[in-house]
């Protein structure tokens, strides 16, 4: 098992493009993977439950990934959030 | 369990018992009912069929988006999709309709009440704001649902189900008609509110303005609704229940007993005829009509015909409705009133108007500016007058000009007809709607250029006093004995006997049994109200004296003291 805490840079946060783009990544890694903020935890798969983790920018989320592939899950989620998003901004 | 009263304002007299069902807000269609056990698999079915169709749905719109280069909508949609597909909207209403044996609409309504409550905790404004995404899903799936359901709802009886809500709108009321309901019980709505008018025009009890009816009634509730009082008995003990049960015998009784002067010829002690007219929404209400034995149709309410479709009716369509109408009413006179969208009644004409002011473009000012959309409805009535005794009523009219132009607009048509060899009515008749007070006050001028008049008292309270019906904090100030009202009123009925022309009432002041006799006594002589008003309204009318209403009526017009007024109708009744 692997944890990591990660900034969110992106200006809107993990909003709704964000987070589907979060999820449709972390459904292509057989591991476990989940987002904890604020005590509270909530699996990558399920979108809703990352929005209502209302992350906005400058807040930090800590990634949990547990499985066979974590490692190149955790490197891959990581860039996603310090690419803003492939957002831009 | 505790039995309780909660009060309202009564807006459709009778009292009915039976147990409650809330409607919710987001869609106000969705209704709980109970599933058998035995039928739990196939609404988890139903539900998550409902789901594929959506889903499929949302795809298709993905690729149209990509073939016509729309490509920046693609990840809207693509977060629509995995929202669907989201175990808080895909598996969690599938517990709920396990556990709580509730169908799949109800389930996933519930759902989403319970998502909006986590949204709105949210401080991210931004965030926050993606609840839209998440109602705009469930709404998907809650159409899809109800399409399926249409043929599959079955209340066993429907007359004792009590609908609670927050608030019914016109478009709404439309789905109602096709159900006879125990009761109405809304939280917001005045006695004028389109709840009201629907309650009355299905002559059920109802009560509006009831303050926090969804929190303090639950689903299943045992309740009697008083029509008469105000009144909502909710989980009422035995003696009670009793009581009430006796008095609705009594009600039902005094109903019957009406039926009895449907065949006789409506007219005073005096033997004056007095012409009682029935007003229609939907082709369908025709049976209403016949039941009561209406004189004819005073008020046909087209703009209902062009409400809850995408695109509006086509000039076949309508004309194939307004002949069915004026065929099965014989030579007796069908007035159909041209659309009178906008404001409270919104249709697909009145696409991206920001403003639904009851002072804004509506009715006749909306039609001349859509003269495209108005020549379209002009030439299927003047089609179908062919067929029957139809006559033209404009809405709203507030200028001559307005006259003219809308004249001028119905010879074209008329022009245009006799180009294609179309038959007509050439001698087709054209009235205009009394219900901008600066028209009631020049009555003479438009009598003089007009067929005939018809007035609305609802909108001319509603201008007059510059009370807006729809909303309900100033409900208490609307009324239609407001001296100036009445004067108005007056004006108007004067201006007609002057031009020998006809002046009809067709808003809810001629349904009112404790009116019919101050009406009469103002001399009025042509009444169109809800069918289901016609018998109470036809009672008052062969018990009325014309003399002795005559005077009481003129001492009721020239009183100025807004607490006199009950008394001196109350004195008029008698």
């Amino acid at each position: 098992m692997i944890k990591k805490k990660v900034k969110i840079i992106n200006k809107l946060g993990l909003h709704a493009r964000a987070s589907s783009k979060l999820t449709q990544l972390a459904s292509q890694f057989n591991s476990e993977i989940f987002l904890i903020k604020n005590s509270k935890k909530v699996s990558a798969n399920n979108i809703m439950d990352i929005l209502m983790l209302a992350a906005s920018v400058g807040s930090e989320v800590e990634l949990e990934v547990n499985g066979p592939d974590e490692k190149e899950a955790i490197n891959k989620i990581e860039k996603l959030f310090k690419n803003y998003f492939d957002e831009g901004e | 369990m505790v039995s309780f009263n909660i009060h309202g304002v009564p807006v459709s007299n009778g009292i009915a018992i039976g147990t409650s069902h809330l409607i919710s807000n987001a869609l106000l269609e969705v209704v709980r009912y109970d599933i058998k056990d035995t039928k739990i698999d196939l609404e988890v079915k139903r539900f998550k069929k409902a789901l594929a169709k959506v889903k499929n749905e949302l795809s298709l719109i993905k690729k149209q988006l990509l073939v016509d280069s729309n490509s920046q909508f693609v990840p809207f949609i693509d977060t629509h999709l995995m929202l669907l597909c989201d175990k808080n909207i895909s598996d969690e209403p599938i517990h709920s309709i396990k556990n709580e044996r509730c169908n799949a609409e109800w389930a996933i309504k519930i759902q989403l009440d319970l998502i909006i409550e986590r949204f709105n905790e949210i401080e991210d404004p931004y965030i926050k704001e993606r609840k839209h995404d998440v109602v705009q899903v469930v709404e998907r799936v809650i159409k899809v649902l109800l399409g399926h359901q249409k043929q599959r709802i079955n209340f066993k009886n429907e007359s004792s189900i009590i609908l609670v809500a927050q608030d019914i709108s016109p478009a709404d009321t439309l789905q109602f008609k096709n159900h006879k309901y125990g009761a109405f019980i809304t939280e917001m709505g005045g006695a004028n509110s389109h709840t009201a008018i629907l309650a009355r025009s299905l002559n059920i009890p109802s009560i509006v303005a009831v303050r926090n009816a969804k929190k303090l009634i639950k689903n299943n509730d045992t309740l009697i609704v008083d029509g008469n009082q105000g009144i909502v008995i909710i989980n009422p003990s035995f003696a009670i229940l009793d009581e009430y049960q006796y008095k609705q015998n009594l009600w039902e009784i005094e109903q019957k007993k009406l039926i009895k002067i449907r065949n006789v010829r409506c007219k005073t002690l005096g033997n004056e005829t007095i012409s009682l007219h029935a007003n229609i929404e939907i082709p369908e209400d025709i049976k209403y009509v016949k039941e009561n034995n209406a004189d004819g149709i005073g008020l046909f309410r087209t703009e209902f015909l062009f409400m809850n479709r995408p695109a509006l009716p086509d000039e076949e369509e309508q004309f194939r409705i307004y002949k069915s109408v004026a065929k099965s009413m014989g030579n007796l006179p069908v007035v159909i009133r041209t659309l009178d969208s906008g404001a409270d009644k919104n249709t697909a004409a009145d696409n991206n108007k920001k403003s639904n002011s009851a002072l804004g473009l509506r009715a006749i000012r909306l039609c001349l500016s859509e003269p495209h959309l108005f020549t379209t409805q002009l030439k299927a009535i003047l089609r179908a007058s062919a067929f029957g005794n139809i006559r033209i009523l404009i809405p709203m009219l507030s200028s001559l000009q307005e006259l003219r132009q809308t004249k001028m607009l119905i010879e074209r048509a008329k022009q245009s007809l006799k180009n294609s060899k179309i038959k007509f009515n050439d001698k087709i008749l054209v009235g205009g709607m009394i219900e901008v007070p600066a028209v009631a006050i020049n009555a003479d001028i438009f009598a003089n250029e007009l067929d005939f008049l018809s007035i609305g008292t609802n909108d001319l309270v509603q201008y007059t006093l510059a009370i807006d019906r729809t909303d309900d904090s100033v409900s208490h100030l609307y009324n239609s004995l407001h001296s100036a009202v009445l004067s108005l009123i007056d004006n108007t009925i004067k201006a007609g006997k002057k031009y020998n022309k006809e002046v009809a009432i067709c808003g809810e002041m001629a349904g009112d049994p404790k009116l019919t006799k101050l009406l009469l006594g103002m001399g009025l002589t042509h009444f169109s109200m809800h069918p289901a008003s016609i018998l109470i309204v036809k009672k008052q009318v062969l018990s009325s004296d014309p003399k002795k209403i005559k005077i009481k009526a003129n001492k009721i017009l020239r009183s100025i003291e807004p607490d006199n007024i009950e008394n001196l109708i109350q004195d008029i009744n008698k």
